[in-house]
């Protein structure tokens, strides 16, 4: 640059010189000077001002102050501090909450008072409450429980497939005619995690005489079968309906001969005993822990952690299996809990093949991705499978309820819908092939 | 030498078209990354993406992690830490249209319907009602049969907890409906891609009240909205001459014009021809591009106060009642006594003093029915308000009403900003003499009349 501006420099004065001719000697070095100097300053400035521009367009530095980008840091920062708060499990308004005192193992933890009449108590208040009946349009009452913990997920894909497995759950059960309780509140703190249900189960039942059947069922359960309904009528001399096999449970005792995700409770006494028996193994801390080596110990095939819900029935029902066994009901006729693995590659099979309705392997009536954990940070199985599969669970059973709107998904992966059935202006006609709710109950009222 | 060749002036000329050329290249250069650097150079990128793809590169070299080369072998059955870590998942890898849609794009020429014209569901709906005796449209003879519909994007939300606060707004939903006897759809399709966003419920609600003839109202509820009164039943009598009860006052929109004199985050519509009739005129300026963003601009111009943006199916509801008053305000009801819609700006602050001083169920602003949380937009990245106070004040209306769920069980929150729970009240032995304060265990409009027999 300095050899360029000394060849301007010279370029300018060569071509002033010639018509000059009458300035003297020291005027002319002075007027060469001056030009010099302007044009250096000149240049200066310019690459001055380039490069400020060049700096700004790559890095940002911002002599003219303009606020909105540090804003918007800031926001950013902010946010993610918020949602960080709001994600960790410190309580603002108990900062030491912290209960470091566990539950005693020498005393028996009880759900609750004693409660050694109620069936006669529940069929007195039915009696007394006929606007309350526990048969609505001949079908027994159910409400059906699930839940998830209050705070976020770690991930916010689990957030999500749990809002996806509850819209799940709010179809089936408004085309069956079930009530939902969703729980979000821990009301023991003792039996916080899987063990959360008991106290919950018990609850409703005392708080609602007019329930009959109380039905358990996972977050990480979705239905995929609209059509099925339940045979109650299988049940009316069983109180408590569990999916399993009695061949892996008495003879191999197996810790998963039964599965704890999806079961049901008759509101009764007989279940308020064994809600009674079932929660000792569960208080957190030293009791669980024990507990959960005597399971290990006792339970084929169970690793060793704390005492689980599943483990513990299990082994309730094989050391006192007289006392409550001839109530129970192993049902594994259809899939009232279905573990995913085996199904969820099948489903294009199964739409090919079969119909809903069917409730067994040819049209699962429950997918339960057991060992997914979206709502934990670390689940038993790869991220992708687990994650995919449950997309297709799910809009494997959307597609059923969308079927009355006339439309699908595009794909078991898609969350995009495309239409099946143009509109018309005579949408009854549609509406009596393809409601869900007047096929099942018709079904129902042709086995009454 | 080479002024010899050439001559003295030749070559002071070279020289001086060669300084010009080289200046003017330097120029030419010096523009190009200014320009870049401010406006972008579209796939030739901007310095701040060069910057941030050297940065990637040099700290991936540093750590030597490839997420997404490891996610791709996944199909190996060893548990790697990586692939079954949520965190690092990136959803839309997985999410794919196997099949085309509707490839068939309407005629811009021809104007936007909802669906073929009907005119006579009224009588469509009642033979079909008559015919099956099984799905009254009314529960108990005050009480109809009301659908609530809601719903979200079928996709995860922008913001990492959105979907959390969706999932307790969706309970907090359930459990007013369970206590009401109200059935809920959630809905999570989008049905006709030309209506997105606010207007896609417009074709939902055509097609679930074609669909569910049985249901006598439709009840539209926004997800960003809360029942903050579980013991209120909405007044179904005082509407059984109107087919469209939103909240609203009379004289904003009549008299002002003004763009949220109502409110289309939550109302009633319902199932009948003319529901169908005023869909189909709201419809117009719904579909996306042109047609909404000239509408939006004619919204602009004829309500009072409304912002620029494309049309929005509130405003064009303000619209169509102002200029069409003799043909739809008869069977609109405004309802501005109790809040079917209560913005949440004016109303989270003081739950403590309601709690104080009031009781649930009168619904308004002593205990306000819903609290709506307009503009918060919690699913997205940004809304109009600070995130801080949106989640925090989301977190005490959603406290607010679960308490009032919770004290049936006897329980309650710890304070309205906490998710532990504590009991008020003691386990008994003899659980069917313990009435809940409230009555909401087995409230008045939920039981079931019987038949009368003599």
């Amino acid at each position: 640059m300095g050899k360029e501006n000394g060849s301007l420099h010279n370029r300018s004065s060569s071509a002033v010189l010639p018509t000059t001719a009458t300035n003297s000697n020291s005027k002319n070095r002075r007027g060469r000077q001056i030009s010099k100097t302007f044009n250096n300053v000149k240049i200066t400035i310019l690459c001055g001002f380039v490069t400020i521009l060049v700096l700004r367009g790559t890095i940002g530095v911002n002599l003219i102050s303009s606020d909105s980008d540090a804003v918007n840091q800031n926001m950013i920062e902010e946010t993610n501090r918020i949602i960080a708060e709001i994600r960790s499990d410190a309580d603002p308004s108990d900062p030491d909450d912290k209960d470091n005192t566990f539950f005693n193992p020498n005393a028996t933890f009880t759900l609750g008072p004693k409660i050694s009449d109620w069936d006669s108590d529940r069929k007195a208040w039915l009696n007394q409450n006929p606007e309350y009946p526990s048969f609505v349009r001949g079908k027994a009452r159910i409400l059906l429980l699930t839940g998830s913990p209050p705070k976020p997920c770690d991930n916010p894909i689990g957030d999500h497939y749990l809002l996806k497995s509850i819209k799940n759950k709010i179809d089936y059960c408004r085309l069956h005619g079930i009530e939902i309780v969703y729980n979000m509140a821990h009301l023991d703190m003792e039996l916080a995690g899987y063990w959360a249900k008991l106290p919950m189960i018990r609850r409703l039942m005392l708080s609602h005489p007019e329930v009959e059947w109380i039905w358990w069922m996972d977050s990480d359960a979705f239905f995929t079968d609209m059509v099925f309904e339940l045979p109650l009528s299988k049940y009316d001399d069983y109180n408590l309906v569990i999916h399993g096999y009695p061949d892996l449970l008495f003879e191999q005792k197996s810790w998963i001969a039964i599965n704890t995700g999806s079961f049901l409770f008759r509101n009764c006494q007989w279940s308020l005993d064994l809600l009674d028996v079932w929660a000792p193994m569960g208080p957190k801390g030293p009791v669980r822990e024990e507990a959960g080596k005597i399971l290990t110990a006792n339970l084929k095939g169970r690793p060793a952690f704390e005492a689980d819900d599943q483990s513990a029935l299990i082994y309730l029902l094989l050391s006192k299996k007289e006392k409550w066994m001839d109530k129970v009901f192993l049902e594994n006729s259809y899939y009232l809990h279905g573990y995913w693995a085996g199904l969820v590659d099948r489903y294009e099979e199964m739409i090919e093949k079969y119909h809903p309705g069917l409730g067994d392997e040819r049209w699962p009536f429950v997918t339960h991705f057991v060992g997914c954990k979206p709502c934990g940070s670390y689940g038993d199985y790869p991220v992708e499978r687990c994650l995919s599969s449950m997309e297709r669970a799910f809009n494997f059973a959307d597609n059923q309820v969308l079927k009355l709107y006339g439309f699908r998904h595009r794909g078991l992966l898609s969350p995009k819908i495309k239409r099946i059935r143009n509109e018309t202006v005579t949408p009854l006609e549609f509406v009596d092939q393809f409601d869900i709710r007047r096929h099942s109950t018709e079904s129902i009222e042709s086995k009454s | 030498m080479l002024e010899r060749c050439l001559g003295s002036r030749r070559l002071r000329q070279m020289q001086r078209a060669f300084r010009r050329g080289t200046l003017t290249f330097l120029c030419l250069f010096l523009t190009v990354i200014v320009l870049r650097g401010t406006i972008g150079a579209g796939k030739f990128g901007t310095p701040e993406q060069d910057l941030n793809e050297i940065r990637q590169q040099l700290y991936s070299r540093g750590r030597r992690v490839e997420p997404h080369r490891v996610l791709e072998e996944v199909q190996s059955s060893e548990n790697n830490n990586d692939n079954n870590n949520y965190a690092t998942f990136d959803i839309t890898k997985i999410l794919k249209d196997e099949e085309a849609g509707d490839d068939e794009k309407r005629d811009p020429n021809t104007p936007y319907t909802l669906g073929p014209k009907i005119s006579d569901w009224d009588e469509q709906r009642s033979s079909w009602l008559s015919n099956n005796p099984d799905y009254p449209n009314f529960i108990n003879p005050n009480k109809p049969r009301v659908l609530l519909v809601t719903g979200s994007s079928p996709k995860p939300c922008e913001n990492p907890v959105g979907d959390h606060y969706l999932l307790k707004s969706i309970k907090n939903k359930i459990d007013y409906c369970r206590l009401h006897g109200i059935e809920i759809f959630y809905n999570m399709a989008l049905l006709d891609a030309e209506m997105a966003g606010f207007w896609a419920k417009l074709p939902l609600i055509r097609k679930l009240l074609l669909s569910h003839p049985e249901v006598e109202f439709l009840w539209w509820m926004d997800s960003d909205a809360m029942f903050t009164d579980m013991a209120f039943e909405v007044p179904w009598e005082r509407y059984k001459d109107h087919n469209f009860v939103m909240h609203g006052w009379n004289e904003m929109i009549y008299d002002e014009k003004n763009w949220i004199g109502l409110n289309t985050g939550s109302f009633l519509l319902r199932n009948c021809q003319w529901s169908l009739d005023i869909l189909d005129a709201w419809a117009p300026m719904g579909p996306k591009g042109k047609i909404r963003d000239e509408a939006g601009k004619i919204l602009t111009r004829e309500l009072k106060n409304r912002p620029v943006f494309e049309a929005d199916d509130q405003s064009a509801m303000v619209y169509l009642l102002a200029t069409g008053r003799e043909q739809w305000g008869g069977k609109v009801y405004l309802e501005n006594h109790y809040y079917l819609h209560g913005y949440w700006g004016i109303l989270v602050d003081r739950y403590e003093e309601m709690i104080e001083n009031y009781h649930p169920g009168f619904g308004d602003h002593r205990w306000p029915l819903v609290t709506h949380f307009v503009g918060c937009k919690p699913c997205g990245k940004f809304g109009d308000y600070p995130v801080e106070r949106c989640l925090k004040q989301m977190d005490r209306a959603y406290n607010f009403g679960d308490n009032q769920i919770l004290q049936m069980y006897g329980f309650t929150h710890k304070s309205l900003a906490s998710r532990r729970v504590k009991r008020v009240r003691n386990e008994s032995s003899n659980p069917l003499d313990v009435k809940d304060e409230l009555g909401l265990l087995h409230p008045a409009f939920k039981a079931i009349k019987l038949p009368t027999s003599s």
